[in-house]
C-alpha cells in the first residue's frame, strides 16, 4: 500500500482515473434516463385469441395527463380463457400443483384452497415464478418462472373451471393511461408498503413487500385485484379499472424505469445510501487529496 | 503598480505593518489539519449553489397546477415549493446540477465538520488556549445540521414532509409549552396555515447562514490570533509553529484546494443523484411512503427514535410521551451540551490546566482516544438504526429481530470498541516506530554457516523517511529459569 | 491520567528566510512537477470552455458536471501542485509571542471594572437597580410579539376532529363510501364529508373477514366496541399515536397496521393495539355504521388523535 503514494501524482492521477470510470459507468444505457421504446417486458401472445398488448411508453401522444379527462374504455378487459386450456392445464396441474393443493385444487394442510380465487390469481402466483414453491417459508419468492406464459394460463383455465368466481385474466391495453392520475393513486395505495420508488421492503413477521421492478402489466393488474399473500385486495368498488390501468401504466413506465435525470440512482433507498456516498466518496475522496497535498509526519 | 495600491491602502488603513505579518504567517504541513477546509469550502460552494437556487425556488405552499416537462406530474396541483423546485429540476438550465451539487455540499460541509471534529478531539486541539474556538465549532455542527434539515424540508416532497410531521411531533411532545409552540411555529394545528414554508426558507437561507458565517469569521479570526497547533516534531516546540507561509505557498494550496473541492461536489452533483423529488410526489399529510429516512446527519436521531420503547407516562390529566421527549428532546441536547462542555469535562480528569500548542498523537492518550472512539461508535450504531426496515429487508430477517439486536448493540459494541481501542492504542505505544518504515537488514552467511547482519543503503530520496533498521536478534537470551522444559522435551544447546 | 504525552527535546531548525531568493522548490525534479502542473492546468482550461460549451449545446446534467469538475479539479491540481512542490521548500518558522497580559495588566483591567464601575453603581444604586428591573421587563415583553404572533393558541383543536355523527365516510375524492366498494382485506382511506384530505381527519378504512351469525364477536380491545364495526368494516385514525406519520400499510393476512415511519405495529383485531414498536397508545377507533347502503360515523373519536402531548388526559 505504501508504495501507492511513492509516486506523488500518483494518488490524484488514480482520483481523476476513478472519477471517468465513474462517469462511463452513469453514461452506460442502462443507467440513463427514459427511452421511447415500447416495453416489451409483458410476455408475447400465445395464441388462441389472446392479445397481451403492454400499450405504448407515456412519452408518445395518445397519453393523456389532464386528470379529468375521462378515457374511452377503461383498458382493462377481463377476458375467461377458452375451454381447450383446461384439459392441458388439468395434467400439468396434476403432474406440479396438486400434490400440494390437491387434485381439486381444494387445498391440504400443505397449501391453501384454490378454488373461486379465479384465473387471475393463479396466474400471476405462476407467472411470476412464485409457485411451484421452491422452499415453505414466510413468504413465496418471485423467481424463475416454471412454465411459460401459455402453461400459467391453461393451469390458471384449469383452476377456474373447478369453482365460478374470483379475479379474471386481464387483457392490458395502457394506450389511453393518465400516469398524473396513477402516480397519485400510486402514492396513496401502494407507497405505503412497496415505498415511493417501488423498491419494496421488510414488513412486520418475516413478511416482506416485493419490488416493483420485474412485473409486468398483466401481474400487476392481477396483483392488486387478488391481494396475493399480506396484499390488501383491491376491487373494482376501491379502484375502478380505469383507475387500474393509470397505477399500472405508472409502475410499468416512471417506476421501472423512473427517470433518473441527477445521474446514478444510487439503488432509490434514500438517503441513507444517499449518506454512504457522500461520506464514502465525498469527504473520503477530499481527505484522500489531503493526504496528498499536506505532511504525512 | 501593486507599490502603488499597498501605499494607498496604508494612508488610509494603515496596512503595511499588520499586512506584512499576515503574508508572513506560518501554517503548519500535517494533512489531518486540512479538514477543516473541506468544511470551509464547502460552505463556500453551498452559498454559491444557494444563491442560484433561492433565484428559482419559490417558498410558498400556495397550490399551483404545475406545467412544467415531467409528465406524471403534469395537471396536478402542487405547491408553489413542490413545483417550482422539480422546474428548477427539469426546465432551467443546470438547475439539477446546481440544486444536486448543494445538496451533495450540505452533505459533505457536514460530514468534514464530523471528521475535523474527531481530529480536534484526538489530537487535544480543543485544550487551552482553544476552549472557545471548539464551542464556536460544536455550534456550528449543531447550526449545520438544523440548516440542512429545514433545506431539504423545503421542496415539500413526500420524504421531507414526512420529516417535518415528525419535527412537529417532537414539538408536540415538549412538557407544558409543547403544544402552543407548535402552534405557534406552524400556525394552527398540523400541517399548519401554510406559512411554515416561508418560515423554513427564510431561517435556511438568511438567518442561520448568517450565524454560521458570522461564527465561521469568529472560529477563523481566533485560529490567527491563537495561531495553529502542530504535532511535536524536528525542531517543533511550544513556542513556535513550523510550516509553509501564508503568501504564497499556502494561499496556492489552499486556493487548489477550494477548486478541487468544489471540483468533487459538482462531480457528485452531477453524476449521482441525490433526492429526486420528482419522484415522490406533492408532500400530502394523510400519504406516505415505505423506507423513509432523513438525511444522514439527522439519522442518529431517527434511529434514536425508533429504537426507544414505548414508555409514555400519563397521569393526574397530563401526558408525557417520554418516548418522543427522551429521544429526540432529551438526547440531543445531551449530547450537544456534552460536546459543549468537553474540554471543562476532560479537565477535570486530567487536571491539566497549561496552554497547549502542541498536540497530542492519539496513542499518546489512550483514555480519550478510545472514549472518543466508542462515542463514534455510538452515534455511529444510531444512524444504522435508522435503517432498520432496509436492513430487515435487506439480511432478510424480520423487523423485531433487527429492532431488538440494535437495542443491544446500540450499547454493547461501543463499549467493546473503548476496550479494543484503549488496548490498540497502548500496543502502538510499546513498539517502537510503529506502522513506520524502517531501513532494511540485509542477512548475509558465510561459508562457515554464521549469520551476520548489516544494514542496508537507503532508497534513493528515501532517508528522510526511514527510521533506523531494527537489529536481528543474534542469540537467545534467556535466564536458566527459562531454559526449563517439561517431562519428554530435549532442549538442545547451540 | 498517566498517559501523559512526551515531546522530544528538538534540534532547533536551520531557520529559512521568507524573502530568501535561493529557497530550494520541494520537488526533486522541478521540471518534471511543473510538467504535471501545465498539463493539469491545460487540462483544467479546457474543462471549463467544455462546460461553456456544453451548456449552450445540451441541458445534459452529466456532461456539464463531468466537463465543469474536470475542468475546476484541473486548475486546481495545478496551483495546487504549483504550490506544494514547486515552490520554496522551507522548513519556515514563526514564533509564538504569548498574547496573555502581564499579571499587573490583568489586575488593572479588572480594578477598572470593579473599582470604577463599583463607585458609580454604589453611589446611584437605584439608578441602576431600575435600570436592571427595566431592562427585564423589555426582555419578557419583546418576547410577547416575537413568540405569542406566530400563530394561534391551541385550545380544543387538538382534542376534536371533523367526524361527526352521521358524517358520511368519503374518499380523498370526496366520493361517499358504499358498502359494496371494499372486498374482504380491502383498504381505503377516507375522510368526513366535507373535509376531504384534511390531516387530522384521515382515517383508515379495513374489511376484515365478516363475521358469520354464529361467530363470537370480533376481539376489540376495550368492551362496549362490538357494535362499531359494520359487516365486516372497521375504521381508525390513520394518524400514528408515535409521530404522526399515516399508518398506510396493512398487512391482510395478518391483519396489522405496519406504520412505515418507526415499524410500530397494531394488531386490527385487537383495537389497534401497538404489539411492537415505539407507539405507545392504540390508534383510536372511529365507530361506524352502514346507512342508505353508505358508511357512516356513529360519533366523533372519544379521544385526541395522534401523538402525545402535554395536555392530553
Amino acid at each position: 500500500m505504501r508504495s501507492l503514494f511513492r509516486g506523488r501524482f500518483l494518488v490524484p492521477a488514480l482520483l481523476l482515473v476513478s472519477v471517468g470510470l465513474f462517469g462511463l459507468l452513469v453514461f452506460s444505457p442502462s443507467a440513463s434516463s427514459a427511452t421511447s421504446a415500447t416495453s416489451t417486458a409483458n410476455t408475447g401472445s400465445s395464441g388462441a385469441g389472446l392479445k397481451a398488448n403492454s400499450g405504448q411508453f407515456p412519452e408518445t401522444p395518445g397519453f393523456s395527463s389532464s386528470p379529468n379527462q375521462s378515457p374511452s374504455g377503461d383498458g382493462i378487459y377481463n377476458v375467461s380463457l377458452p375451454q381447450s386450456f383446461i384439459a392441458p392445464g388439468q395434467a400439468l396441474f396434476a403432474a406440479n400443483c396438486a400434490s400440494c393443493h390437491g387434485g381439486d385444487a381444494a387445498g391440504t394442510d400443505r397449501a391453501p384452497n384454490l378454488q373461486s380465487l379465479g384465473a387471475g390469481t393463479v396466474d400471476f402466483w405462476v407467472s411470476t415464478g412464485r409457485m411451484p414453491l421452491a422452499n415453505s417459508s414466510i413468504q413465496a419468492a418471485r423467481k424463475q418462472p416454471r412454465f411459460n406464459n401459455l402453461q400459467s394460463l391453461e393451469i390458471s383455465a384449469y383452476v377456474q373451471s373447478l369453482a365460478p368466481g374470483g379475479v379474471k385474466v386481464p387483457v392490458v391495453n395502457l394506450s389511453n393511461a393518465n400516469v398524473g392520475n396513477g402516480f397519485r393513486l400510486f402514492t396513496l395505495n401502494c407507497a405505503a408498503c412497496h415505498t415511493i420508488t417501488g423498491a419494496g421492503d421488510a414488513l412486520a413477521d418475516g413478511a416482506y413487500a416485493p419490488s416493483l421492478h420485474y412485473a409486468t402489466t398483466r401481474q400487476i393488474v392481477e396483483a392488486v385485484r387478488s391481494g396475493p399473500g399480506n396484499m390488501p385486495h383491491f376491487g373494482p368498488g376501491n379502484i375502478s379499472n380505469a383507475e387500474v390501468r393509470d397505477i399500472t401504466a405508472y409502475v410499468h413506465s416512471y417506476i421501472q424505469h423512473p427517470i433518473n435525470r441527477g445521474g446514478f440512482g444510487l439503488g432509490g433507498i434514500g438517503p441513507v445510501g444517499e449518506g454512504f456516498v457522500g461520506l464514502l466518496i465525498g469527504v473520503g475522496a477530499l481527505m484522500l487529496v489531503c493526504f496528498w497535498i499536506g505532511d504525512r509526519t | 503598480m501593486i507599490d502603488q495600491s499597498v501605499r494607498w491602502l496604508d494612508d488610509r488603513l494603515g496596512i503595511a505593518k499588520g499586512g506584512r505579518t499576515m503574508l508572513d504567517k506560518i501554517f503548519p504541513d500535517h494533512w489531518s489539519f486540512m479538514l477543516g477546509e473541506i468544511a470551509l469550502y464547502s460552505f463556500v460552494v453551498l452559498i454559491a449553489t444557494g444563491v442560484f437556487l433561492s433565484l428559482y425556488y419559490i417558498p410558498s405552499a400556495h397550490e399551483v397546477v404545475y406545467h412544467g416537462s415531467y409528465l406524471p406530474l403534469r395537471g396536478q396541483r402542487v405547491s408553489e415549493a413542490y413545483s417550482s423546485t422539480v422546474g428548477l429540476s427539469f426546465d432551467v438550465k443546470s438547475g439539477l446540477l446546481i440544486r444536486q451539487t448543494h445538496h451533495w455540499a450540505a452533505d459533505v460541509f457536514l460530514g468534514s465538520i464530523a471528521v475535523h471534529m474527531a481530529r480536534i478531539f484526538f489530537t487535544g486541539a480543543f485544550r487551552k488556549p482553544r476552549e472557545l474556538n471548539w464551542i464556536v465549532g460544536v455550534t456550528m455542527l449543531m447550526l449545520g445540521i438544523v440548516n440542512g434539515f429545514l433545506g431539504y424540508s423545503l421542496p415539500d416532497d413526500l420524504v421531507s414532509g414526512t420529516g417535518i410531521r415528525i419535527a412537529y411531533s417532537i414539538i408536540e411532545s415538549v412538557p407544558l409549552v409543547g403544544s402552543y409552540l407548535g402552534f405557534f411555529l406552524f400556525g394552527g394545528n398540523y400541517p399548519g396555515n401554510g406559512i411554515i414554508i416561508p418560515r423554513f426558507f427564510l431561517l435556511h437561507v438568511l438567518i442561520l447562514p448568517v450565524i454560521i458565517g458570522g461564527l465561521i469569521a469568529v472560529h477563523l479570526g481566533l485560529l490567527v490570533k491563537q495561531k495553529h497547533t502542530q504535532f511535536p516534531g524536528k525542531g517543533k516546540t511550544e513556542d513556535n509553529v513550523v510550516g509553509t507561509p501564508m503568501f504564497p505557498t499556502f494561499i496556492a494550496k489552499t486556493t487548489g484546494f477550494m477548486f478541487m473541492t468544489s471540483a468533487v461536489l459538482l462531480l457528485l452533483g452531477g453524476l449521482a443523484q441525490i433526492n429526486p423529488i420528482w419522484q415522490f410526489g406533492q408532500y400530502e399529510p394523510y400519504q406516505i411512503s415505505y423506507a423513509v429516512q432523513p438525511d444522514w446527519y439527522m439519522g442518529w436521531l431517527d434511529g434514536a427514535l425508533r429504537i426507544m420503547p414505548s414508555w409514555e407516562w400519563v397521569g393526574w390529566g397530563h401526558t408525557l410521551p417520554l418516548e418522543v421527549f427522551l429521544p429526540a428532546v432529551v438526547f440531543p441536547g445531551l449530547t450537544f451540551g456534552f460536546f459543549w462542555g468537553w474540554p471543562h469535562i476532560e479537565k477535570r480528569f486530567t487536571k491539566d490546566v497549561a496552554t497547549h500548542n502542541l498536540l497530542d498523537r492519539p496513542r499518546d492518550r489512550p483514555k480519550r482516544t478510545a472514549f472518543g472512539a466508542a462515542m463514534l461508535m455510538f452515534y455511529f450504531m444510531l444512524f444504522a438504526a435508522s435503517s432498520t426496515d432496509v436492513m430487515a429487508n435487506f439480511f432478510n430477517v424480520s423487523l423485531n429481530v433487527v429492532l431488538w439486536t440494535f437495542r443491544v448493540i446500540v450499547f454493547v459494541i461501543p463499549i467493546i470498541t473503548y476496550f479494543v481501542t484503549y488496548q490498540i492504542c497502548n500496543e502502538m505505544r510499546a513498539a517502537e516506530g510503529i506502522g513506520k518504515r524502517k531501513r532494511a537488514m540485509v542477512v548475509s552467511r558465510s561459508d562457515t554457516g554464521a549469520y551476520s547482519t548489516v544494514t542496508a543503503e537507503p532508497r534513493p530520496g528515501d532517508d528522510a523517511h526511514e527510521l533506523d533498521a531494527i537489529p536481528v536478534p543474534t542469540y537467545i537470551n534467556l535466564t536458566p529459569e527459562e531454559l526449563e522444559t517439561g517431562p519428554g522435551v530435549r532442549r538442545v544447546m547451540r | 491520567m498517566s498517559d501523559e504525552s512526551t515531546v522530544q527535546p528538538t534540534a532547533p531548525l536551520p531557520v529559512a528566510a521568507l524573502d530568501d531568493p535561493h529557497q530550494l522548490p520541494y520537488a526533486k525534479h522541478p521540471g518534471r512537477a511543473q510538467a504535471v502542473a501545465v498539463v493539469a492546468m491545460i487540462i483544467g482550461i479546457l474543462g471549463c470552455i467544455g462546460f461553456g460549451i456544453t451548456y449552450w449545446v445540451s441541458d445534459q446534467t452529466q456532461w456539464q458536471a463531468v466537463t465543469l469538475g474536470v475542468g475546476l479539479l484541473g486548475l486546481g491540481f495545478g496551483v495546487t501542485a504549483w504550490g506544494k512542490y514547486l515552490m520554496a521548500r522551507g522548513p519556515f518558522v514563526e514564533e509564538r509571542h504569548p498574547f496573555n497580559s502581564s499579571d499587573e495588566e490583568v489586575k488593572e483591567m479588572t480594578a477598572a471594572i470593579t473599582q470604577r464601575g463599583g463607585i458609580v453603581v454604589a453611589r446611584r444604586k437605584l439608578l441602576g437597580g431600575l435600570f436592571a428591573i427595566g431592562s427585564l421587563a423589555f426582555g419578557v415583553v419583546a418576547a410577547f410579539p416575537l413568540i405569542r404572533s406566530l400563530g394561534p393558541k391551541p385550545g380544543r383543536a387538538l382534542f376534536v376532529t371533523n367526524w361527526r355523527r352521521n358524517a358520511q365516510l368519503v374518499t380523498v375524492d370526496g366520493r361517499p363510501v358504499h358498502k359494496n366498494d371494499l372486498e374482504v382485506g380491502g383498504v381505503l382511506t377516507v375522510f368526513p364529508r366535507g373535509f376531504a384530505g384534511s390531516s387530522p381527519d384521515q382515517t383508515i378504512l379495513l374489511r376484515i373477514e365478516e363475521l358469520g351469525p354464529e361467530d363470537p364477536p370480533l376481539s376489540l380491545a376495550s368492551p362496549g366496541r362490538s357494535d362499531w364495526t359494520a359487516l365486516g368494516y372497521v375504521a381508525y385514525s390513520k394518524m400514528c399515536t408515535h409521530l404522526g406519520c399515516p399508518v398506510g400499510l396493512y398487512q391482510e393476512q395478518t391483519v396489522e397496521l405496519v406504520c412505515p415511519c418507526h415499524q410500530s405495529i397494531f394488531n386490527v383485531l385487537a383495537g389497534a393495539v401497538p404489539e411492537f414498536g415505539p407507539a405507545p397508545r392504540p390508534l383510536p377507533q372511529l365507530p361506524i355504521k352502514v346507512q342508505n347502503g353508505f358508511l357512516v360515523a356513529q360519533d366523533g373519536y372519544n379521544q385526541p388523535i395522534g401523538p402525545g402531548f402535554w395536555e392530553r388526559p
